[in-house]
């Protein structure tokens, strides 16, 4: 895979560069912040890019980039890092877009495999989110949602959560060991003990009705 | 106090705030994105590991977690010097942050105004010492941030006038006053904080 990286803590864009090439990913450029990668990749294309968070331009220069790439680059991917996984950031990051996204701690991409599965899954179209704050999500529903979310059987939690990570259903079937019929299953039941209804074919609509419920009590104002 | 006295006084705390900013940002920069960037390493020495060395590349995997783990202790120490999500995007995200994770039900009401660090972590942490120190069982409670000229205004209703000395503890350094609205038969006691800033 084709991918542009802005970091602008050289050791973590050295080792994460070091480690794309180990996994046998093409790096078209690096760059330490984020107006730097905005012109480089202006000449060259690529599949993803990679993108602190808390760079230049300050105060989150990721985010800002963001939008810029998105606007003149609407089918490259966009992953996030960065050292908090903060659901104020995931929602701000699903306003920049809702496919081909993704957020993740700096310290939780480090081996091969998840760097490739990572970046495999935005490549898909997918919108991929940091298991740590999937889980916190699923964890911290609080009123009504916590009793229907406890009232769960253990592997429909389970499924919730690899949801909320933005997984699809042969994701999930993968992650645990089960056939994607076993997932289709689950999903259904899922969706009819939480109230939600929703096209669960369509990937980002489905991760966006899990987040929004885990999510919505939090919001009152 | 004299005038001058009371000043220096405050700007001494304002100082403080600023202080733990620093720290906080220091944690973030430093050791924080160092040991991130040790995971990274120990990923490419699984990757150039022989496949066939399973004990290896597990130990390596279990080295990355209690990595994890020390960044998650970093990240619990950052948060009690100075939140980065206050720092970064302002008492309204940090407020509904806090009280997802302590589960308090709570209405958050902020406008998108910033404050300058030490009124905002002072609002932020008498807000937490309150939050703190409610029953087990707490009624919903509401807390609203408005500025009035030169000043941040803290409201925190519901949470009981005998918590009125743990936000005082906060505003008064910074030249801040509280004053504190009796429960009625209409609406909860409110504790009113009215805390200078930039």
């Amino acid at each position: 895979m084709r991918v542009a990286l802005a970091e602008d803590g050289a050791l973590f864009r050295e080792g994460l560069l070091m480690l794309l090439r180990a996994a046998g990913h093409q790096v078209v450029c690096s760059a330490a912040g984020g107006d730097e990668l905005v012109a480089l990749l202006a000449t060259a294309p690529a599949d993803v890019a990679i993108l602190d968070i808390r760079m230049p331009p300050e105060p989150d220069g990721g985010l800002i980039t963001a939008e810029r790439l998105r606007a003149a680059h609407p089918d490259l991917g966009l992953l996030f890092l960065s050292h908090y996984a903060e659901s104020h950031y995931l929602m701000r990051i699903l306003e920049i877009g809702t496919e081909s996204i993704g957020y993740r701690l700096k310290e939780k991409v480090g081996s091969v495999e998840v760097l490739t599965d990572t970046l495999n899954r935005i490549g898909n179209g997918e919108i991929v989110i940091e298991p740590v704050l999937a889980k916190r999500l699923v964890e911290r529903t609080r009123g009504d949602k916590k009793d229907v979310v406890s009232a769960l059987s253990d592997r429909e939690q389970e499924v919730l959560r690899l949801m909320a990570e933005g997984r699809s259903n042969n994701g999930i079937a993968g992650q645990l060991y089960i056939t994607p019929k076993a997932v289709e299953k689950h999903v259904a039941n899922i969706f009819v003990k939480l109230g939600l209804h929703t096209d669960t074919a369509a990937h980002h609509r489905r991760v966006l009705a899990v987040l929004t419920y885990l999510r919505s009590q939090r919001n009152e104002s | 106090m004299d005038e001058s006295v009371a000043g220096m006084c405050r700007r001494k705390h304002q100082d403080q705030w600023l202080r733990r900013r620093l720290l906080q940002r220091q944690l973030h920069d430093g050791a924080a994105l160092r040991i991130s960037a040790l995971t990274l390493r120990l990923g490419l020495l699984q990757h150039h590991a022989a496949p066939t060395e399973h004990a290896l590349q597990d130990y390596i995997g279990e080295l990355q977690d209690e990595l994890h783990a020390v960044l998650e202790e970093l990240r619990d120490v950052a948060a009690k010097i100075y939140p980065p999500l206050l720092d970064e995007a302002g008492l309204g995200p940090a407020l509904r942050e806090l009280a997802a994770e302590l589960r308090v039900p709570v209405a958050i009401v902020t406008c998108d105004d910033r404050f300058g660090p030490a009124a905002e972590g002072a609002a932020y942490f008498a807000v937490m010492r309150c939050f703190a120190a409610r029953p087990a069982e707490p009624k919903p409670a509401k807390v609203v941030v408005r500025r009035e000229n030169d000043a941040l205004m803290l409201s925190i209703v519901g949470v009981g006038a005998a918590h009125a000395e743990l936000v005082d503890d906060e505003a008064k350094p910074l030249g801040g006053t509280v004053e504190v609205e009796p429960e009625t038969p209409l609406g909860a006691s409110t504790i009113i904080a009215r805390i200078p800033c930039e």
